[in-house]
Parts: C-alpha cells; sequence; structure tokens
C-alpha cells in the first residue's frame, strides 16, 4: 500500500470513519505488514488516551452573559425595524384617545395653579433636581472607569454599555474609552468603543483621540469600522493615518482597498 | 420532533430571527469551549473567545450562504477569533497545567490512577509542545461530529490533505511523549 494512501486510511480506521468493506482490506493489510500494524498500535495508543483528557464544564457565567448580550441586540434589532408607518400609526393612535383630552385639561388646570402660587419654594426644587442629576451621573462616571479596568471582557463592554447612557461625559470616562479603544486585548470591547465615542464625535479631543488610534489598529474590523465613521464625518483630519495604516505589509487586502476608497471619498 | 438543522437555524438568524442563535449556542457552546480549553488551557479566556464567536457570528451573519457545513463555518469563525486574539496579545497560547485533570474510570485503584494521572499530564504538556496548527488539527480530528472532509474545509484544504496533516501531528505528538518519557 502506497505511503500516503496508508496514512489517510490510518487516520480514518483511528477515527472508525473507513467503510466496512476498505475496514476490511485495511485489517487484512495489517495483518501482512509488521511495520503497519506496529504504527497503529503506537499511534492508536496516543490517540485513545486523548480521549482521557477532561474538558472542564462552563461556567454558568458565561451562558448568562451570552443570554444577555443576545437580548441586547435583538432589542436593537427589533427597535431598528419598526417601520415609519407603524410609527405615525401609533402617534396617531395616541393623539385620538379620550385620555389625551383629560391630560391636557389637568394640565391647564395645573398651570393655572402654578401661576396663583408664589415661587418661593420652586427655586429650592429646581437646585435639588439638579443636584441629584448631577450626583447619578457622577456616579455612573465612577462604575464605567471601574467596569473599564476590570480583567473580564464582558464586564468592560457593560462599562461602555453604561457610558453611552451619560448623555455629557467629562474628559476622564473620554480618556477612558479611548485607552480602552487602543489598548484592549478584545475586538468586541474597541468595537463598543468605538460605539460610543462615536456619540460624542462633536468633541474636538475625542475627534482627535479617534484618529490618532487608526495607525495602531490591528484588527480588520476595527480598521473598517473607523473608516467607516470617518467617511461618515467626512473628517478630512483622519487621511494621514489612514495613509499610515496603509503603509503597513500585513494590512488585509479588502480592508486595503477599503481604506483607499474611504481616502478618495473624504478628499 | 422534527429539528432544525443548525443551517436552518443559522439561516434564520441571517434573516432576523436573532433569536435562533440561543438554540445554536446551546447546541454547540461545549464543542466550542472544549476547541479553545484544548488549544489554550484557560478556562477563563476560553468562555470569552466562545462568547466572541457567537459576537462575530451575529455581526457576519449576512455572509452566511448556507451552502457548506454549519460546524466547518462554525471553527473556521472560531479560528479567526483564536487569530486575533494572538496577534491582539502578541503571544500563543501557553498552558497552565495545574487547571488540568482527567477523566476518572471507576475500576482504576489509586495506583493505576496516580500513574494515569502522570501519563495524562504528560500527554497534556506534549500536546501543548505541538506548533499550533498540528494542535489544532488533533484537536479537531478528535471531535466525533466532524468528518475529515469537514477538517479540511476549515483548514482550508482538501480532505485527503486534512488526513496526512492529521497523521503527521498525531505522529509527531508520539513522537514528544517518548522523548518526554525518556527525559
Amino acid at each position: 500500500m502506497e505511503k500516503e494512501v496508508f496514512e489517510k486510511q490510518l487516520m480514518e480506521y483511528l477515527k472508525g470513519t473507513l467503510a466496512p468493506d476498505k475496514k476490511e482490506v485495511f485489517e487484512a493489510f495489517l495483518e501482512q505488514d509488521a511495520d503497519a500494524k506496529k504504527q497503529l498500535e503506537e499511534l492508536g495508543g496516543v490517540w485513545e488516551s486523548l480521549e482521557m483528557l477532561a474538558v472542564p464544564e462552563p461556567s454558568s457565567n458565561m451562558d448568562m452573559q451570552f443570554f444577555e448580550q443576545l437580548d441586547t441586540e435583538i432589542t436593537k434589532s427589533a427597535t431598528a425595524t419598526t417601520s415609519w408607518t407603524e410609527e405615525l400609526k401609533r402617534m396617531l393612535g395616541v393623539l385620538f384617545r379620550p385620555q389625551l383630552v383629560y391630560s391636557v385639561l389637568i394640565l391647564g388646570l395645573g398651570v393655572l395653579g402654578g401661576y396663583f402660587i408664589k415661587s418661593g419654594g420652586s427655586k429650592a426644587n429646581t437646585t435639588i433636581e439638579t443636584v441629584n442629576v448631577s450626583d447619578t451621573r457622577e456616579l455612573r462616571e465612577k462604575l464605567v472607569l471601574t467596569l473599564l479596568e476590570q480583567s473580564s471582557a464582558n464586564q468592560r463592554l457593560q462599562g461602555i454599555s453604561e457610558a453611552s447612557k451619560i448623555v455629557q461625559v467629562d474628559e476622564q470616562v473620554i480618556n477612558a474609552l479611548l485607552k480602552t479603544l487602543n489598548n484592549d486585548p478584545n475586538v468586541n470591547v474597541r468595537l463598543a468603543a468605538i460605539e460610543s465615542l462615536s456619540n460624542y464625535v462633536n468633541n474636538p479631543s475625542v475627534r482627535q483621540g479617534i484618529i490618532q488610534s487608526i495607525p495602531n489598529q490591528e484588527s480588520p474590523i476595527i480598521q473598517v469600522t473607523l473608516a467607516n465613521l470617518m467617511l461618515a464625518l467626512e473628517e478630512k483630519g483622519a487621511i494621514e493615518s489612514f495613509k499610515k495604516l496603509l503603509e503597513k505589509e500585513e494590512l488585509d487586502t479588502t480592508v486595503k482597498k477599503k481604506i483607499e476608497n474611504t481616502i478618495a471619498s473624504i478628499i | 420532533m422534527h429539528q432544525l438543522t443548525d443551517n436552518a437555524l443559522m439561516l434564520k438568524v441571517k434573516s432576523g430571527d436573532l433569536d435562533k442563535l440561543g438554540l445554536l449556542y446551546e447546541r454547540h457552546k461545549r464543542r466550542l469551549f472544549g476547541f479553545f480549553y484544548n488549544m489554550s488551557g484557560n478556562a477563563n479566556l476560553s468562555e470569552d473567545l466562545v462568547q466572541n464567536v457567537f459576537v462575530r457570528m451575529l455581526k457576519y451573519r449576512h455572509t452566511y450562504s448556507g451552502e457548506g457545513s454549519f460546524l466547518a463555518w462554525m471553527f473556521r469563525t472560531a479560528r479567526n477569533v483564536k487569530y486575533d486574539h494572538h496577534k491582539k496579545n502578541k503571544e500563543l497560547f501557553q498552558a497552565d497545567l495545574s487547571s488540568w485533570d482527567y477523566k476518572m474510570v471507576d475500576n482504576d485503584n489509586a495506583i493505576a490512577q496516580m500513574e494515569k494521572k502522570d501519563n495524562l499530564l504528560l500527554l497534556r504538556k506534549a500536546l501543548m509542545q505541538l506548533g499550533e496548527e498540528q494542535r489544532e488539527v488533533i484537536v479537531f480530528s478528535k471531535l466525533k461530529e466532524m468528518k475529515f472532509s469537514e477538517i479540511g474545509e476549515v483548514l482550508g484544504c482538501s480532505e485527503g490533505a486534512a488526513k496526512v496533516k492529521a497523521h503527521r501531528a498525531l505522529k509527531e505528538l508520539k513522537r514528544i511523549v517518548q522523548k518526554m518519557e525518556i527525559g
């Protein structure tokens, strides 16, 4: 039997996928060829031992995080697919409800009442409310910074999701998000950081931070996402960074084309 | 009850029925976890990488054509996730031998168990000494559900070449084990 044919059939034999007729011929061959039989025994021993190597069960945490993430995606996708006609119907439905009439009436009474009451306490109320909003923001920012430092990618993703809930973020959070974009080992976390940072592109330091991170990115998905973002923003300042990226030899050819097109479109 | 095939489920995910990814996850999470665990020996990292595979499957669902084997497509995605991980961390998987275990057989006595444990630890070490590509082909070959034609699809070679690669990897593993036994 030819060496390569023997090697292929030996693997099929060990895996148990050799067809019955071929198996018979193979076994007959083994009986006649002592070297081949010895090889089967030796390799067969290692093959069987591999069965004994145990793999632990993944933790329930993995399931929890997967389904959490899937739920978020499903919600996102459902929101995006609600058509404008459905939205219009829903709004019209609300307008013609009798509850609306009552609500307007009560609101009118409230306004009138408010007009006649002196405004002494209202100032104090506003202050308290402002303090509360600011407290919540600070707490959330602290939470974001803590979560972004965690070793689990899922917790860092959660941190970014928390950051996206803050309307006006401070420099510290921006810097933490940019640091994540530049250094996080997990590609999904980096992607989420871009998505979150894209909410604050009106802030020049965010734009600059994203542009500066372009040449450091090695993952094709990140490179393409950044190209799409810069294209959407028509950011001419990104051209130099993209050119630096194009100089990299290991750059994926599809990404290369994408970046060249992006540069051409921005110009 | 008729069960939807993996291909049919993934096509449903592609058409927007994202819920079905949960079923695919339940079917394949252990297989994927086993792949990453056998490659890295690190359970926490393996869990993270399994998540990344499904995130990527969701993200690139539009590229799924439904042709060919779903298993091969999924493991190709898993390889890309592994590749990205290496690229980002600029290091290959390192073995943490302390966490490894083996499957006990009830009728083993204590001495036989110790011996078996030693042998299997040796085998683990030998497996980690194999080049990553060879380790990968061994891990795929040991998956009962995966045919050599599918392994070829994942590795980007013919079915015959996959068998030859598996044979060479197994031979190399045996050589390393023997060398370690002598040393």
